[in-house]
């Protein structure tokens, strides 16, 4: 990252090796510190939202189109229900729907990326399969997920389960690339023929020595793969796939409140999106922090 | 001088090594149809899948078994899977997707219709995209602690903080409720302007060829603020690709060589580009893909009629054609920029072709 730019005689393999150590200073910063503080604030909304929220989240409580006030702390929408109340409810929503779907893609991932990993070299037909998954893994990811998403969540239905089912589904080969990735780099290691020629059984050889030295990129990615799932959620809503229009969701809010920010009235969408914004930008200040801290200590 | 004489003698033998040399990415684009078809069959059964009967619904409730049956055979949906399965997969080989459920129009002209739109809003956005990243993260080569360089690399840790949609409603409140400086957004072009007739289908393109520079300009002053919102949006996942790249390209040995033997300024920088590049490109054909998304969702949010809206309706009319229709094509797109961003990334650096053996620098 030092300029080798101007001066052609500059000592840079002198300066280069402490650089990073500089950069990185030991403590958590404030930007830690307080996505931290963000995070949990989100969590916490999350699950006593509803409880918290001033207003009924799905009921008309106002006049329409009002602008924030004392009484309706965001304003209400154009069909007179409180911005406020139901961007709180919604947090729940969203935040379960991403948590849920994580962790789901997660497991599936790791599973699939073992499975993949350990066979991909072997003969027969089960090496086949396995060299074809890890290629289709591989091309999934030049597929746009909103539009494999806009199919899969018709394919099982609105309702906040299925949503999370069909999250996980869209974002488990991320999860799996990595974990295959890991595993391919582990395979040969010493102490796997170790256990082998030690008479380990060949699926506890991978539950007890291939899983835990492979599944930690994936572990790390987990608040990617929670901001990806947010916004894929809020991104399903503003299109009219996600959840049924009452429920209170991010997304849809959102895609209301469009209408209403194109005549000036900008709280509508606002509050959402400053909800859907926060939440993403702490999971993935965190993640950089803890991304940069490996990369740092390896 | 040998060898011309040996490329003489044996002809057949050396198309042959020709062909071996070419392999590299010839196996890819010949394996693009197998990876497409493989794809749409995944679709096909994905879309099987959803619930809901569209026979019974456009049937309607108290329909006699009878007149179901014979809704059933109209749609298509008679017989058995593999019948299905059969006449699709030969229909895919015709460029034949089938005709739509809901209104019985071939799929394939719909989305022919729809799509050039779509697909040229994106190509716009990709290419700006592209320049902008590349200049800005000259800021942070070029002097990576001054203030630039800082916003720059701040930026670039922003990647997926704000989604696209978010930054549209943004735009749109800023740029045309409040300052007035962009078009309303509810279509491509100025109400009352007549778009001229098709020729490639691609709007912008079209009333360039028609000379109808009037649509031209209405066009692209429409198309300005979702360009804008792609732009902001995705440039942050490149930057910080580009960026990651660049920072062991600049301390790479191969540079500091270029710096100690006194090579111009220009030329360090286009070594640390030229070593950098090869990664970089491999997540732009990634990034294509999630910009054909974004598309999708801009052009809802600006009303530009295109893939998105048809996509959308699809999924609320149960029109299954449609949609196995619209994700087979958008799949072959993305694949096929896929490729060619892998052919790219041999073309810019051989050790990463299959079966070469890299010794590292």
């Amino acid at each position: 990252m030092t300029s080798t730019l101007p001066p052609p005689a500059a000592p840079i393999t002198a300066e280069a090796p402490p650089a990073p150590a500089d950069r990185r200073r030991p403590g958590p910063g404030f930007g830690t510190w307080a996505a931290a503080v963000l995070l949990g604030l989100v969590l916490v909304v999350a699950l006593f939202g509803p409880v918290i929220a001033p207003h009924d989240p799905t009921a008309v409580v106002g006049l329409p189109s009002r602008p924030p006030s004392g009484e309706h702390w965001g304003g209400t929408d154009s069909t007179g229900m409180d911005v406020f109340s139901r961007t709180l409810a919604g947090t729940r929503i969203d935040v379960l729907i991403a948590v849920f779907s994580t962790i789901l893609a997660t497991a599936l991932g790791v599973v699939v990326g073992l499975a993949v990993g350990m066979n991909e070299s072997r003969r027969g037909p089960v090496g086949t399969l396995a060299r074809a998954v890890s290629r289709l893994l591989d091309l999934l990811q030049a597929i746009p997920v909103v539009i494999v998403g806009l199919v899969v969540v018709s394919f099982f239905g609105t309702n906040t389960v299925t949503m999370v089912l069909a999250i996980a589904v869209i974002l488990m080969p991320i999860q799996a690339r990595l974990t295959r990735t890991e595993v391919l780099r582990v395979r040969g290691d010493a102490y796997l023929d170790a256990a082998r020629q030690a008479g380990q059984h060949e699926l506890r050889l991978i539950v007890k020595h291939v899983l835990p030295n492979s599944v930690r990129p994936a572990l790390l990615n987990v608040s990617v793969i929670l901001g990806i799932s947010i916004v894929l959620t809020a991104a399903l809503g503003f299109l009219g796939v996600g959840l049924p229009p009452p429920t209170p969701e991010w997304g849809s809010m959102i895609a209301h409140g469009a209408g209403d920010a194109a005549v000036g009235k900008w709280w509508s969408a606002a509050f959402p999106a400053a909800a859907l914004c926060v939440t993403v930008a702490a999971s993935s200040v965190l993640t950089n922090r803890f991304t940069l801290r490996r990369t740092g200590s390896g | 001088m040998t060898a011309a004489v040996a490329d003489a003698g044996t002809t057949g033998g050396d198309v042959l090594a020709a062909l071996r040399r070419q392999r590299w990415w010839a196996l890819r684009v010949l394996a693009l149809p197998v990876h497409i078809l493989v794809f749409a069959l995944i679709a096909f059964f994905l879309v099987r899948l959803i619930p809901g009967d569209p026979a019974r619904v456009i049937a309607g409730p108290d329909a006699t078994p009878g007149t179901y049956e014979a809704v059933r055979q109209q749609l298509g949906l008679d017989g058995g899977i593999w019948t299905q399965l059969g006449h699709f997969v030969a229909g895919l080989v015709r460029f034949d997707l089938g005709d739509s459920i809901v209104n019985g129009r071939p799929v394939f002209d719909e989305i022919m219709a729809r799509l050039p739109g779509t697909v040229e809003l994106a190509l716009v956005s990709f290419v700006i995209l592209v320049l902008v990243t590349l200049l800005l993260s000259l800021a942070v080569v070029v002097a990576p602690r001054s203030p630039a360089g800082r916003i720059v690399s701040g930026y670039s840790q922003a990647a997926g903080a704000i989604p696209d949609f978010v930054i549209g409603v943004i735009g749109i409140f800023l740029f045309y409720a409040t300052l007035q400086i962009v078009p309303a957004p509810n279509g491509r072009t100025r109400p009352g302007l007549v778009e001229p007739d098709p020729i490639t289908h691609f709007p912008l393109l079209d009333s360039i060829l028609a000379g109808r520079f009037a649509v031209t300009s209405s066009i692209l002053s429409h198309y300005l603020l979702p360009i804008v919102v792609l732009v902001v949006s995705l440039a942050p996942l490149l930057l910080k690709q580009l960026l990651g790249a660049l920072g062991p390209a600049a301390e790479d040995r191969a540079t500091l060589f270029r710096v100690a033997t006194g090579a111009p300024r220009r030329m360090v920088l286009a070594s640390i580009y030229r070593r950098a590049l090869p990664p970089t490109i491999a997540v732009f054909g990634t990034i294509f893909g999630t910009l054909l998304g974004g598309t999708v969702i801009i052009e809802q949010l600006f009303g530009i009629g295109g893939l998105g809206v048809y996509a959308v309706n699809s999924v609320a009319g149960l029109d299954f054609t449609a949609l196995q229709g619209t994700l087979v094509l958008v799949a072959a797109i993305s694949m096929i920029v896929f490729l060619l961003a892998d052919v790219a990334t041999m073309l810019l650096d051989p050790r990463r072709r299959p079966g070469v053996q890299g010794s590292g620098s």
